[in-house]
């Protein structure tokens, strides 16, 4: 039975950001994690994080800061104990700080959020070994209409000229943000809508800093890689 | 942050000064409520005052332009201060959203 404190996983309770990340992050059919950019979804969990923060009306950003708006607990076990840790700095730090520090902290982001979509019957956890030794965990599908919603959704709005409303364009810049746009809008329909994307992924600065970090860590790996490699 | 509504050709519109952040955007979202729930499907935003608007101020904007549109209205946003055009450039509202250089020509 979950604690009386955690809310009920139904239908009036939608998917925080952070479940959204996690589950569209998986391959529909096989559960494995998709292929992205090295640190690309933590700190695309990591903004996630700070996107439910946001809309619960705890905290407010800006290009230099972040700002704690209410630091009391939202009642969401997959938010509140880092709503704390903003909460209890005593320095104000900007987003890309944040995303720093909380992308460090990938697993316990993740872990309770594949845990609740465990809860709410849309993935199943499966266990494989390879070679009888190897254990692989994947997470499987079980319920696709939230994956399915969320894709025709955001698909129509890329697709067309609609106004987003805030939630929609906040998702859409967090997805594009840890190059989650590439796998799930690959059809040859988006390949003209780039700009369209581009101006949608625009509309909201977590994403946009969560783009930015992902770009600069691509880049230090690359710069790290070319530099092991000896000049001939 | 000041709000102030007026009304310019049948059309309101509300006169915003000071800085829009999340402590401020709560009285905004309850005026647009107000506005829309009384009927408005015009609004314009007279921005020539409003001197910042952080993440929680510019989903306000979003939201009331949403809402406007879905029920075949508009909204529209005048006379952008220099600190707000430079906000809804980096957010890309203003390849979005409905701007004027004048509340006058919001209005017409």
């Amino acid at each position: 039975m979950r604690p009386s404190s955690q809310p009920p996983l139904d239908a009036v309770n939608p998917l925080t950001f952070t479940e959204e990340i996690v589950l569209l992050a998986l391959d529909d059919q096989s559960g494995a994690a998709l292929h992205l950019p090295v640190t690309a979804l933590s700190y695309g969990l990591a903004g996630a994080v700070l996107a439910d923060l946001a809309v619960a009306g705890k905290i407010d950003t800006d290009a230099a800061r972040l700002t704690i708006l209410d630091p009391s607990p939202t009642g969401d076990p997959l938010l509140d104990p880092w709503l704390a840790l903003i909460a209890a700095e005593n320095k104000v730090h900007s987003v890309a700080y944040w995303l720093s520090v909380l992308s460090d902290r990938r697993a316990e982001i993740e872990s309770p959020a594949l845990d609740r979509l465990l809860a709410r019957g849309i993935l199943r956890r499966q266990d494989k070994k390879i070679l009888w030794v190897i254990g692989l965990r994947r997470y499987p599908t079980i319920d696709g209409h939230e994956r399915t919603e969320v894709r025709t959704r955001l698909g129509q709005l890329i697709l067309g000229e609609d106004l987003p409303d805030p939630r929609d364009a906040m998702l859409i810049s967090l997805l594009r943000g840890c190059h989650l746009t590439d796998h799930i809008f690959d059809g040859p329909e988006f390949t003209t809508r780039e700009p369209r994307l581009a101006t949608l992924a625009k509309m909201d600065l977590v994403g946009r800093e969560v783009a930015t970090a992902t770009s600069a860590a691509i880049i230090a790996l690359s710069t790290a890689m070319n530099a092991s490699v000896p000049h001939m | 942050m000041e709000i102030a509504e007026s009304v310019s050709q049948d059309v309101p519109f509300l006169v915003l000064r000071g800085r829009l952040d999340g402590l401020a955007a709560p009285a905004l979202e309850t005026k647009l409520a107000a506005l829309v729930s009384s009927g408005s499907t015009r609004l314009v935003f007279d921005c020539s005052g409003l001197e910042y608007a952080s993440s929680a101020g510019l989903r306000v904007f979003l939201s009331a332009a949403k809402k406007l549109k879905t029920t075949g209205g508009r909204c529209a946003f005048a006379a952008l201060s220099p600190p707000l055009r430079e906000i809804f450039s980096i957010s890309g509202f203003l390849e979005v959203l409905e701007i004027h250089e004048t509340v006058e020509s919001a209005t017409a």
